[in-house]
């Protein structure tokens, strides 16, 4: 025992003596959410979102300003009323120095759409053809003219792959000497802890990444991202809560821009069954909603109190609708022309903070108008097993938009014909159905816009579901850094970050 | 007694013991609601993508029929792979492994020499101040949950002193104790006064024993009889609590685990659960069962070496 009390102490002493944080040349980000697999048609979960643009680069990209720039394809043609996309590739190479070919974004891009299991197909659905017309060349055919497909070559999920590298190794491509085409190669994965990037010697931008790697790493706590911060265990974190924001910000090495997002919270209704299936009983429940005080209450007034179904960040956001405001006597009067048989209603949440707090918020408003509920508690499994099967009767949620353009977020959000069931509600209006078809045939953006604003008004006026706040990205920086942001899509720009001393 | 022969029987009996263990945690995660699916491939995928990989995976196939299948699995010596992570869940647990046993030895390192002092302290002076202020501060120890206490001291240790990192796992041996010290700590803080109380009452009750009396009768000194007769009986009870403590932390240290992100196996059953990540929870709980029968086999050992008549 002596002997290990005397090596204990000793060990002490020299780790004192050298500790410290050690300054990494790695960019440390903390996020709560985790890397699941770093296969790009994989999953669709904020944290493998975050990760894929590190390691796979698309034909297209987004520029600082927001504007779609070139990627992978150098230069393109949108010929046909808009129904032909021809894009001319640069010369580029993967990580292990193949050289990235036509056939390569053909068979990526057919993979995303037609692999059986493919998390999120719904980028590529409306692609019929994809053909390599020689080396460097790509013909993409749409069903029909698309306005929003050039944006979704954008999209998280539809990095390029080496064809070569998954047709021989298959699930093995993803999981050891991941072949990747975008700024960073994998230096190590240890899944359920972190995931450690690498420049990529053959990445197509010179002079990028403009550091030595990354480390991303997963802390699901969020005390402990805090922590991290301010110890400077952290060079950045993703979601600092909202009630820790005063002290962050006062820290003169750490900064909190609080950058725009796509995220919405919302409340989902299930619209299958009653009491929810009744449009006035809808209304009357947004209307006692003061999402104001919501918003101010749960985010510290960080967050903007929404009036739209869809994100504010999004094109053609109509920031001047207005429906189903915040109304005590008009709710009441609803409540009671609703038939509503006074049924207690439950309140399922996925057990984070947040969500919790809007649950107790609602149940006290909601109470207010007479309607009873209680709060039912459960893991992520089970709640996205219930929301998905359409068991339950009411929860607050959250979702973002991976494009600006809001083709995608009105076939996730309202749309009751696009495969999930209008985000598993069961709303479904044939005439916002037929909207959301012409909304991404229309080429002419003024039309586009008329035609998203009237798709804003009737969802959110028989509400579709309820939107409560548009917060922003409450992610910390180290001042140390320079470039470092989180882009609406919920990216990274890690390659243009550099360290400044 | 045989020695090989003692081991190989426990060893034997250990069998049922895991099979019956495999079968209950098998299915109780398949039974409680929620699919690993639809959580792998995230809430954008479509009805058929998940039908699909369910399929693929052979999660339509009866429950019978997926466990007959793992059991095969198991015994040709593969513990599946990881749905979540599509790596072998054996290469999961190794990778965790070392951290959680590093950090296992290093409470130990920490919490036993503490505790044999301030039980002896305590039972010497029974009734008298050392005494209660080592009761007061094991109670306190055994109340302040331990999240909390891992968050404050991460913010005055690491933050406000900077004396150690709040979080990770680090390089190199003097590295890992540096980073691993607040988690284990932590974990000492109650862990100790458990341990404490236990062996200061099993102390007490043999100082007042009749074989002391006797001993002393005989003119022993007192200090051969403490150390001789009266620590080497009280140790015995608290050796038990001890590798049951062991055992858990195997599997236990979840919390600091994740209040100082030094992910271990503790961290990787939460995930696994939350994930239903079937294959791993199964991978960990057959390597939580196997340490539990270890742990008691040595400590079992430890016992006949201090204790013969217990072989019998």
């Amino acid at each position: 025992m002596r002997t290990w009390k005397t090596l204990f102490l000793a060990a002490a002493a020299v780790a004192l003596l050298t500790g410290g944080p050690v300054a990494a040349e790695k960019i440390r980000i903390g996020s709560p959410y985790a890397t699941t697999t770093l296969d790009p048609m994989r999953s669709a979960n904020a944290g493998s979102i975050e990760t894929f643009g590190q390691l796979y680069s698309r034909l297209l990209r987004i520029d600082e300003t927001g504007a779609l720039a070139p990627g992978l394809a150098e230069s393109w043609d949108v010929t046909e009323g808009g129904k032909v996309i021809t894009l001319k590739l640069r010369d580029a190479k993967f990580s292990n120095g193949d050289p990235i070919t036509a056939d390569d974004v053909t068979f990526s891009l057919v993979r995303i759409r037609d692999t059986p299991d493919s998390a999120y197909p719904a980028p590529m659905q409306q692609l019929d053809t994809a053909e390599a017309v020689d080396a460097k060349t790509v013909k993409l055919t749409l069903k029909h003219p698309f306005a929003p497909f050039l944006g979704n070559l954008e999209v998280f999920n539809v990095g390029i792959v080496s064809k070569k590298d998954v047709e021989a190794r298959g699930d093995k491509a993803f999981t050891e000497n991941v072949v990747t085409s975008g700024p960073y190669m994998v230096e190590k994965w240890v899944p359920n802890d972190r995931l450690i990037l690498a420049p990529n010697p053959n990445y197509w931008r010179t002079g990028y990444p403009k550091n030595d790697g990354a480390e991303l790493i997963e802390i699901g706590d969020s005390n402990t991202r805090v922590s991290m911060m301010l110890s400077g265990e952290l060079d950045a974190a993703r979601e600092i809560p909202w009630s820790q924001v005063a002290e962050i910000q006062s820290n003169e090495n750490i900064s909190m821009p609080m950058e725009p997002s796509t995220v919405i919270y919302t409340v989902l209704m299930n619209q299958a069954k009653a009491p929810f299936d009744n449009m006035k009983f809808r209304q009357a429940a947004a209307m006692a909603l003061d999402t104001t005080a919501i918003s101010k209450a749960v985010t510290f007034g960080n967050a903007a109190p929404a009036n739209s179904t869809l994100p504010n960040a999004l094109k053609f956001y109509d920031p001047n609708l207005k429906a189903n405001g915040f109304d005590l006597a008009a709710a009441k009067a609803a409540v009671a022309e609703s038939g509503y048989d006074g049924r207690e209603i439950s309140i399922m949440i996925a057990d984070q903070p947040e969500a919790q707090q809007q649950a107790v918020l609602m149940q006290a408003l909601w109470s207010q108008i007479g309607i009873k509920s209680k709060i039912e508690k459960t893991d992520a499994g089970t709640f996205w097993s219930r929301l998905t099967g359409g068991d339950y009767d009411v929860t607050p949620t959250w979702w973002y938009n991976e494009t600006t353009d809001p083709d995608l977020a009105v076939r996730w959000a309202v749309c009751g014909t696009c495969g999930n069931k209008a985000y598993y509600t069961s709303y479904d209006n044939p005439k916002v159905d037929a909207l959301v078809e012409a909304g991404a045939a229309e080429l002419d953006e003024a039309k586009r816009g008329q035609i998203y604003a009237e798709i804003q008004q009737i969802t959110t006026t028989e509400v579709a579901n309820i939107p409560l706040y548009y917060p922003p990205f409450a992610n910390a920086y180290s001042k140390t850094l320079k470039g470092l942001g989180m882009t609406p899509a919920l990216q990274w720009t890690l390659e243009s970050t550099e360290r400044v001393k | 007694m045989n020695l090989t022969d003692f081991i190989g029987r426990r060893l034997l009996q250990t069998l049922p013991v895991l099979f019956g263990i495999s079968v209950v945690s098998f299915l109780l995660i398949m039974l409680i609601p929620g699919d690993p699916v639809r959580l792998i491939l995230g809430p954008r995928a479509t009805e058929d993508a998940v039908a699909a990989l369910r399929h693929d995976w052979g999660l339509d196939r009866p429950i019978l029929v997926q466990y007959f299948s793992y059991v095969g699995d198991i015994l040709r010596g593969d513990l599946g792979d990881s749905m979540k992570f599509r790596v072998p869940v054996l290469d999961l647990i190794l990778q965790y492994l070392p951290r959680t046993l590093f950090l296992v030895t290093y409470v130990l390192v920490l919490t036993l020499p503490a505790t044999v002092l301030m039980a002896i302290v305590a039972a010497r002076n029974e009734g008298r101040w050392p005494d209660h202020l080592i009761r007061f501060l094991s109670v306190l120890g055994m109340t302040i949950p331990v999240f909390w206490l891992a968050v404050l001291f991460a913010r005055f240790f690491g933050i406000r002193l900077g004396w150690f990192p709040v979080s990770g796992y680090g390089d190199g041996f003097v590295d890992h104790l540096h980073h691993l010290f607040l988690p284990a700590v932590s974990t000492s803080l109650w862990l100790a006064p458990l341990l404490t109380r236990n062996l200061r009452a099993a102390l007490i009750e043999q100082m007042e024993a009749d074989y002391v009396a006797a001993s002393r009768a005989k003119g022993l000194p007192e200090r051969y009889i403490f150390r001789r007769h009266i620590l080497a009986n009280s140790i015995l009870p608290t050796l038990n609590l001890l590798g049951v403590m062991i055992a858990f932390m195997i599997g236990g240290s979840v919390v600091v685990e994740v209040v100082y992100a030094v992910p271990g196996l503790g961290a990787l059953m939460i995930a696994s659960v939350l994930g239903r990540d079937y294959f791993v929870i199964q991978g960990l709980t057959l390597v939580y069962a196997l340490a539990t029968v270890v742990i008691t086999l040595l400590i079992d050992l430890l016992t006949n070496l201090i204790d013969p008549r217990t072989a019998e």
